[in-house]
């Protein structure tokens, strides 16, 4: 096996009495696709939103190659190399998609506010060069003809994979794409899968969310499984399927089993 | 609703680049030309034209460029934005009668003393959320005025007087009635403003500032120093509202706390807010007739705060975006196929 | 000074007590709001200084008491507090009603965020003051003394005032009757639980915008109140008076954790002390900066406050 990017140890998240994550274990390992599923409330945004900092684990560790980096402040995090996008979208409606990207993209420039409004080399090399990056992430993702269009105004599948492109511009070495085929007729599910490989092949991890069984376990090279907080299973696709803990816990919900 | 803004940015992007140079000649020629319109219809029947030209006016124009980066950029509720058009006028008077530094040696000053008290208030209350920000620097405008109330060396509510001109430049003599040649270097300094503020909105800064304003969570999450920006906003914007400040002290030669109530705060935010808030031509739209139309019209002048109050509600509920919005157009590239 | 401060130190006591019974009923306009829409009422301030006008003018054109009449006793003084209290709340509550109705209602259905209703209601709040600065003609207003200013009784060697005695009592009670209101009625629980959770309860069937106007008119009702007690103990007012009193309430409501209603009740007892008292060392002019520099450092140490909720806090 190859080493492991994020790992978390023992993660407990608490909201007051809510137990939203239950001392929860588990690897991402390097140019892997790991899925994460688990019935409605689970525990799944939450293990992305104490990955990225929006909550501060109530005990536990989370490590980011060997670092950890639980207390760390969300932009940072981002920088050291995980990026995500959300299960409600949260583009910047009022800005293009181009911008959009460009924004996270501006995550590594060396130039800032005063080089910008002088003008320097460094600044106006590193606007060309992100600007044309940005473009190629759009074309990449497959939505490079929308460039120049208001997020706020764009067809809500290509929001869903403005998304994804704009996490990459980061220059991730994790993303974290939360329910990224929500709303997808099966046609752009498959589609997505493609662009979900693809992302991989160009030399991303990937921990993916994702209520589509059957587009999980396509995808997927290991799932983990929560319920109720807690990790019930963590084995390939295949395995995953057959275990009776995890048939169980659907079938308690048996519209999720979709 | 019409969107000016949208047919001004057309003909703007249609023009090449000498057209745009056209334009932006023609625009500063007639705003310098505006000292001459005085017979006309323009005039004011309450005051000299050309002082209103000077104050408050251009003087509204420049702090409403400042507060709009605050507000109308990055999304943060300034509602002390006269606290530092205070210490600029402060800076110039208590420098300008005790030392014997001129006005154009003062400005630097002056602006860094609003920048350094921007970074005082700003450091611990953008930590905050966007409502106690409000509340805090509402509270700061009005402490800053207390203070000078209260101080000896600040001349309680007397104030300062006799605070010289600005000595001469180039031949030209600034007295206190040469109204043209403040207005003129209040155009200077507006034309600086417009700069900075376009320079920096169209790059990483300007980006940052939006996606703030837009969703703060996101912006921090897609690795935006979030916190940082918000302090730049905040102490660009003061920076404006200094030099404002000591140019209004250098012009009037006399202030007093009377001078910088929390009045002035909400007027120049009903300015932003009136002419559209981020969007720099509507906020200067916004000044413009904010401050003009109050000396025009006879009947409101008494009653302006009223009007400006009035002015926010009615804004707010059925025009929020102000009379020129920000932008809401796409670019249509003409090379590009659109589904 | 220390010595003047021990030989003064119950009667600023008795002042700073009523002082804060008087804070605590305008953050209880702060914070039933807050509580419910999660935004500061910038308008509350006016809602405040209209009710002292509003006693005054039952006072002073309903009783025609004048700068020179004698002072009313017995039944007829306790008939005219309790007109002057009573048209005082309602004419704040109504008001606290309409600010809701013009700076809040319509951007909430439009989901606006949060910049727009207070910009909305900044344009309320000048809207009022400055309506009553044209009809005062932008002077201070007196008002006639309706209640000799007794003693009514020592403590240790300091007199207890008798209207510093009213204010406490009914502050108190009024008090009380809110917490039941909000403990006991139907409406009381609605309110609790849209504070709580407004889409659960908007779910379970309540009808917000029914509790915004109801919480509205409760904060507007304790609000009116205090504008009583105020010209009672000070006996004068004027159109810019909200300010000051507004910040300092709203001081009150931060340091006892705002959205909490115990909480108001602390914070305005302690800022009504921490003020009296401090403006003994330093003066009454720096009264407003003392105030400013409580707001500001439990923003920044406590931002939850003595027991609150906590106003940093994101979700994403
Ligand atoms: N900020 C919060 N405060 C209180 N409880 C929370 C918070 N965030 C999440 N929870 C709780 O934690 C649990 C897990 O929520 P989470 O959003 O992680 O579920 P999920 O697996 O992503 O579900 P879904 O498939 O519906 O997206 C839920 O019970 C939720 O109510
Ligand atoms: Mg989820």
């Amino acid at each position: 096996m190859s080493t492991s990017i994020l790992s978390l140890k023992s993660v407990t998240m608490r909201f007051g009495g809510v137990t939203a994550l239950n001392d929860v274990t588990f690897d991402v390992k390097e140019k892997e696709i790991l899925g994460l599923i688990g019935p409605n409330g689970a525990g799944k945004t939450t293990v992305f939103n104490v990955i990225t900092g929006v909550y501060h684990i109530t005990s536990g560790s989370i490590d980011l190659q060997g670092k950890s980096i639980s207390g760390m402040k969300r932009y940072k995090i981002t920088k050291g190399g995980i990026a995500r996008t959300f299960q409600n979208i949260r583009l910047w409606g009022d800005m293009t998609a181009l911008e959009n990207v460009m924004t996270a993209t501006d995550t590594h420039k060396r130039s800032g506010l005063v080089g910008g409004l002088f003008g320097s080399p460094v600044s106006r090399r590193e606007e060309k060069r992100d600007k044309k990056r940005a473009q190629e992430l759009l074309d990449f993702i497959g939505i490079g003809e929308y460039a120049d269009r208001l997020a706020r105004n764009l067809p809500y599948g290509v929001q869903r994979r403005l998304e994804i492109a704009r996490a990459l511009g980061t220059e991730p070495k994790l993303i974290l794409l939360d329910e990224p085929a929500a709303g997808f007729n099966p046609a752009e599910k498959v589609e997505l899968a493609k662009v979900i490989r693809k992302i991989r092949d160009a030399g991303y991890t990937i921990l993916l969310i994702e209520h589509d069984m059957s587009l999980v376990m396509k995808v997927s090279d290991r799932v983990v499984v929560l319920d109720f907080g807690q990790k019930i299973a963590d084995n390939t696709p295949q395995k995953v399927q057959d275990d009776p803990r995890v048939i169980e816990a659907y079938l308690g919900v048996p519209e999720d089993a979709s | 609703m019409i969107n000016l803004r949208d047919k001004g940015a057309a003909i703007w992007e249609n023009q090449g680049r000498f057209g745009r140079i056209g334009i932006a000649l023609g625009a500063m020629t007639v705003a310098a030309a505006l000292p001459f319109m005085g017979g006309t219809i323009l005039n004011t029947p309450i005051a000299d034209y050309e002082s209103v030209l000077v104050y408050p006016i251009a003087m509204f124009v420049l702090m409403a460029i400042g507060l709009n980066i605050v507000i109308g950029k990055s999304g943060l509720l300034d509602l002390g934005y006269v606290a530092f058009f205070a210490i600029g006028a402060y800076t110039m008077g208590l420098l300008g009668t005790r030392t014997g530094l001129n006005t154009w040696e003062i400005l630097p000053i002056g602006i860094a003393m609003a920048m350094f008290s921007g970074i005082i208030l700003g450091v611990p209350a953008l930590k905050l959320r966007g409502d106690y920000l409000a509340i805090i620097t509402l509270g700061f405008g009005e402490i800053v005025r207390i203070v000078a109330l209260n101080l000896g060396t600040l001349g309680r509510s007397e104030g300062i007087i006799n605070i010289p001109t600005p000595p001469g430049i180039f031949g030209i003599e600034y007295r206190f009635d040469s109204h043209r040649i403040y207005y003129w270097t209040l155009l200077m300094l507006i034309l600086l403003a417009i700069w900075m503020v376009r320079r920096l909105s169209v790059r990483r800064a300007g980006r940052a500032w939006e996606s703030i304003r837009q969703d703060e969570d996101a912006a921090e999450l897609l690795g935006v120093p979030t916190f940082k920006y918000k302090v730049w906003a905040f102490v660009l914007g003061a920076s404006v509202g200094g030099a404002a400040g000591v140019f209004y002290a250098s012009k009037t030669l006399f202030i007093a706390p009377d001078n910088f109530t929390l009045q002035i705060s909400i007027l120049i935010l009903a300015c932003v807010v009136f002419g559209g808030m981020g969007n720099i031509w509507g906020v200067i739209l916004g000044a413009v007739i904010l401050g003009y139309l109050p000396d025009r019209i006879r009947f409101i002048s008494d009653a302006r705060l009223l009007v400006f109050g009035l002015v926010l509600v009615i804004m707010m509920n059925l025009r929020p975006d102000g009379l020129l919005p920000r932008k809401k157009r796409e670019k249509v590239l003409p090379n590009k196929e659109k589904p | 000074m220390i010595g003047n401060f021990l030989d003064q130190f119950w009667s600023l006591t008795f002042g700073g007590l009523s002082l804060g019974f008087i804070y605590i009923l305008i953050a209880l306009g702060y914070t039933m709001v807050y509580g419910v829409l999660r935004m500061i009422n910038f308008a509350n301030s006016e809602i405040f200084m209209v009710g002292t006008f509003a006693t005054i003018i039952v006072i002073r054109d309903l009783f025609k008491f004048t700068q020179a009449s004698e002072p009313a006793t017995g039944l007829r003084l306790w008939l005219v507090l309790a007109t002057a209290l009573i048209f005082s709340m309602l004419v704040s509550g109504a008001l606290s009603m309409l600010v809701e109705i013009v700076a809040y209602r319509r951007l909430r259905r439009m989901n606006s965020g949060v910049l727009a209703p207070l910009i909305s209601a900044i344009g309320v709040s000048m809207v009022l003051a400055e309506s009553v600065r044209i009809l005062t003609d932008s002077r201070p207003v007196a008002s006639p003394r309706a209640m000799e200013k007794k003693f009514i009784g020592q403590f240790f060697d300091a007199g207890i005032r008798i209207d510093n005695t009213i204010i406490v009592t009914s502050a108190l009670i009024l008090f009380a009757v809110l917490i039941t209101f909000v403990n006991r009625t139907r409406m009381g629980k609605a309110i609790r639980a849209v504070s709580m959770n407004p889409n659960a309860a908007r779910l379970m069937g309540i009808n917000i915008d029914g509790v915004v106007s109801a919480t509205f008119l409760v904060g507007g009702l304790m609000t009116g109140a205090a504008g009583f007690f105020y010209t009672l103990k000070y006996e004068n007012t004027a159109s810019n008076i909200g300010f000051e009193l507004g910040i300092a309430a709203f001081t009150a409501a931060i340091l006892g954790g705002i959205g909490n209603i115990k909480g108001a009740f602390y914070g305005g007892l302690a800022l009504g002390l921490l003020e009296t008292y401090a403006s003994f060392f330093l003066g009454t002019q720096w009264k407003a900066v003392t105030v400013f520099v409580v707001l500001v450092l439990v923003l920044y140490t406590r931002p939850n406050g003595l027991f609150g909720e906590a106003l940093t806090q994101t979700r994403a």
